[in-house]
């Protein structure tokens, strides 16, 4: 028999029935299967996986495959907006009268001052052919005197920039044009602009992210407070026998990261039929969508959120005997 | 690993004096208790239900603190105690339940092996431990049983198993035999006595009062959360 030190077996009245039970135990004990891997509880072991973990992580998984599918759309928009912008023009107008004298001083006044604007590479003054064949291939087959049309369309600046991002480049462009009576395509200006629109869209895509985590935190510390209330028994009793804080939450904060970090693999999965399906009508518009880079993003996107929501759950995990 | 210490006599290993308990809900449920209990002594605490027997027991392991006076456990006082100490006196005490407090999700090995889990134990480390501790109170063979595949006789014998598997130097005992038939009582009883005489002390809540004459020891009387009584 196997004896505790310092302790013999407890007497008994009934020791020879004792005897035969110690016998029991004796050839019980080879035949008792080893465990390799007893699932002991707190401290860095995993609780179980249940179904109201499996449906924590559809349900995040869901919401992260939202947040990648923005940021997927916002890589799009920005690869889309890339292509064309190098070759954007902006064209400012100034309305001339042949019978007046100093039309083509404003005129030359005017490309003098837009060209002293630094971020302008050059101001081209459109002659009157090109202006004429531009007409004619626009009204094409319309039964229009197109010449009479030409005469009537103002004196025209073709604008190349070398930095559309400027942060005051369309207000100067604006000032000087507004100096001599002239004024911008303000429809090329938003199309330059379209930067800006994009940073603006990516303020929004940052914010709904953001609300999104939140509601994944929630979700999964719902999903956690339903666990830590099915195994409040079992938390209680680790702090009657003393366990550190740390100890009895520390598996709650573990679940809660694996949630999370398996809700973002599984969403980040879900992302590349989006990608395999619009791959064709992407390239036209020259844009590759690299999935890659969303990968760590998703994952430790998605254990952050579900660590938030572990502590969240076991912020208030309160053992009213222990005092606790 | 924690070992059983042998202890003597003289120095009160539990020392309250003008103790007092009471509730926030205003109830007062121990008041005025001055005793003192040495290392190694089996101590019973009877009283009628409501007498303060739990609380007193709860008091011991910090699961409660005292309104008043003063308590002294293991060379702590327990008021000004913060909780890293109160853990630490928990880690140096058995605690056994009437309802056992068993995990019925965990087998009987991780019961048992739990007190040393929280203990930082590693699990090679704690196997053998379990083993011999199940051992003991005939149980090597339900290792890796469910609890509730147990009679409740089995239940409380791994709840003295778990209380022991640490070798704290006090085992608190809340009726511990309020659900057993006489015959599987004594028998729960005469493991409580060994673990006494092997140093550990051992205070036990009871109602059954037929066990103080087959397993005697010094009788605490409780009555109206105040001292009664002492035979010692």
């Amino acid at each position: 028999m196997i004896r505790i030190p310092g302790l013999k077996p407890p007497p008994s009245k009934n020791m020879a029935k004792r005897r035969v039970e110690n016998v029991v135990v004796n050839n019980t004990q080879g035949t008792v299967p080893e465990m390799a891997h007893p699932r002991l509880p707190g401290g860095f072991n995993l609780p179980p996986f249940g179904v109201h973990q499996v449906l924590a992580v559809v349900i995040v998984c869901i919401a992260l495959w939202a947040v990648g599918v923005i940021w997927l759309g916002m890589q799009a928009a920005s690869q889309w907006v890339g292509s064309w912008q190098q070759d954007i023009h902006i064209h400012v107008y100034l309305d001339v009268k042949k019978d007046q004298a100093d039309s083509g001083k404003r005129a030359d006044k005017l490309q003098q001052a837009l060209q002293s604007i630094p971020q302008i590479a050059a101001v081209r003054r459109i002659p009157p052919a090109e202006a004429a064949v531009w007409m004619q291939t626009w009204l094409h087959d319309a039964a229009l005197n197109a010449q009479d049309l030409t005469n009537r369309l103002p004196l025209t600046f073709e604008i190349s920039l070398t930095d559309a991002q400027s942060r005051f480049l369309f207000d100067d462009i604006r000032d000087a044009a507004g100096r001599f009576g002239g004024r911008v395509n303000e429809d090329e200006v938003n199309l330059a602009r379209a930067h800006y629109w994009l940073s603006q869209a990516s303020w929004l895509a940052g914010f709904a992210s953001l609300v999104l985590a939140l509601a994944m935190a929630l979700i999964i510390s719902n999903t956690l407070r339903m666990t830590l209330l099915a195994r409040a028994d079992e938390i209680h009793l680790m702090r009657l026998l003393g366990a550190k804080e740390w100890f009895v939450r520390m598996p709650f904060i573990l679940e809660g990261m694996v949630l999370g970090a398996a809700a973002g693999i599984a969403a980040w999965l879900l992302l590349w039929p989006i990608v395999w399906g619009s791959s064709a009508w992407l390239l036209t518009m020259q844009v590759d969508l690299n999935l890659w880079v969303l990968l760590p993003a998703l994952l430790f996107g998605g254990g952050v959120v579900g660590t938030l929501g572990a502590v969240i759950a076991t912020a208030r995990v309160v053992s009213a005997e222990t005092g606790v | 690993m924690a070992t059983v210490c042998v202890m003597s006599f003289e120095k009160p290993l539990i020392h309250m004096q003008q103790l007092m308990l009471r509730y926030p809900t205003g109830k007062t449920a121990l008041s005025g208790i001055t005793l003192e209990i040495p290392q190694g002594q089996f101590v019973y605490m009877i009283g009628e239900s409501g007498a303060g027997k739990s609380s007193l027991l709860r008091m011991f392991y910090g699961g409660v603190r005292p309104s008043s006076g003063s308590l002294v456990v293991q060379g702590l006082d327990m008021r000004q105690a913060n909780d890293a100490k109160i853990r630490e006196i928990r880690q140096r005490t058995g605690i056994i339940f009437q309802d056992h407090r068993l995990l019925f999700s965990r087998t009987v090995f991780e019961n048992v092996a739990l007190p040393l889990r929280v203990q930082g134990w590693q699990t090679e480390r704690l196997i053998p431990r379990v083993r011999k501790v199940l051992a003991y109170v005939g149980l090597a063979d339900r290792l890796w049983s469910y609890p509730e595949a147990l009679s409740g006789g089995e239940q409380q014998r791994v709840a003295i198993a778990r209380a022991m598997t640490a070798n704290p130097p006090l085992i608190l005992a809340d009726e511990p035999t309020g659900n057993l038939d006489v015959d599987t009582a004594r028998r729960v009883l005469d493991y409580l006595m060994d673990l006494n005489r092997a140093g550990a002390t051992v205070i036990m809540a009871t109602h059954d009062l037929h066990l103080l004459e087959s397993h005697p020891g010094r009788v605490v009387q409780l009555h109206g959360g105040t001292l009664a009584g002492d035979d010692w």
